[in-house]
């Protein structure tokens, strides 16, 4: 059985690993069947094109942080809410409120389901900035 | 309280939502219970909810709360459901939300709820920016 400091680890290295950009402990944190959804499409993503959208994200974004982490553990995964801060490339500071819910099997997330408001993304994204469908968080 | 009471709580609260039962809401939410929504960004109290509630349904001829899914822990829960209404003109249609419930002594102290409203004026079926 595992313990809920174990899940909390997890959580943390998750969003942890997208800050400081670190790909290889990201990567870790997914399980190989894992698989991302989102409330703006109702999709569920595979894990290699989240992580390679990530990775993209990356190249576009100076910094990101998730600020006012709010964790719970329950059995088989965890919720984690938060505002994400984004700078911009071109300076643009956006942020958005996203609710991120997770399972977890051996360890890593297997599936993840995660909420936010697109009708806002004017606060999030940089004016006229076409990828307008880039998920927030993951 | 144990993990079936948060969800019996949690049922009761979207049953109440869905059969419109006021008397029942007020008794599940905690005097001090706070709402807040990530489309106003904002905290709202029990008193606003159950005033605005006839308003919320407003052009509505039915809600449910279809396919729950609900997730506990030692004070709260997260629920995910999706949201369908039948306006008074027919038109169906479904909203994907997230809630995550605090909980204290058998009633609700805080509501976090997230959707997305850009889905909104599609699920009422009704033209952008209308009112």
């Amino acid at each position: 059985m595992r313990k809920d400091w174990q899940t909390l680890e997890l959580c943390d290295r998750f969003f942890d690993s997208i800050e400081q950009r670190d790909h290889e402990a990201l990567e870790s944190c997914y399980a190989p069947e894992a698989v991302i959804w989102h409330s703006h499409d109702c999709r569920y993503q595979p894990r290699a094109e989240n992580l390679a959208m990530l990775k993209e994200s990356a190249t576009t974004q100076q910094k990101v942080r998730y600020r006012d982490r709010r964790i719970r553990v329950f059995e088989g995964g965890f919720v984690q809410q938060h505002r994400i801060e984004v700078t911009w490339a071109n300076g643009f500071k956006g942020r958005m409120d996203v609710c991120f819910v997770a399972y977890v099997r051996n360890g890593r997330i297997s599936r993840a389901y995660e909420y936010f408001d697109t009708g806002q993304v004017d606060r999030f994204l940089p004016p006229n900035d076409p990828a307008v469908a880039t998920p927030p968080a993951s | 309280m144990t993990d079936g009471e948060i969800r019996e709580l949690c049922e009761t609260f979207f049953d109440a939502y869905q059969d419109r039962r006021l008397d029942i809401l007020d008794r599940v939410l905690a005097d001090d219970c706070i709402i807040w929504h990530n489309v106003f960004g904002r905290d709202t109290t029990k008193a606003d909810n159950l005033a605005g509630f006839a308003d919320s349904y407003r052009g509505q001829r039915r809600r449910t709360y279809d396919d729950r899914i609900v997730d506990t822990f030692h004070d709260g829960f997260v629920i995910r459901y999706q949201l369908r209404g039948v306006q008074s003109s027919g038109h169906t249609g479904s909203l994907w939300i997230c809630i995550v419930g605090r909980v204290r002594d058998g009633r609700i102290t805080r509501i976090d709820e997230y959707m997305d409203s850009s889905k909104f004026y599609q699920w009422a079926g009704i033209e952008e920016g209308a009112t």
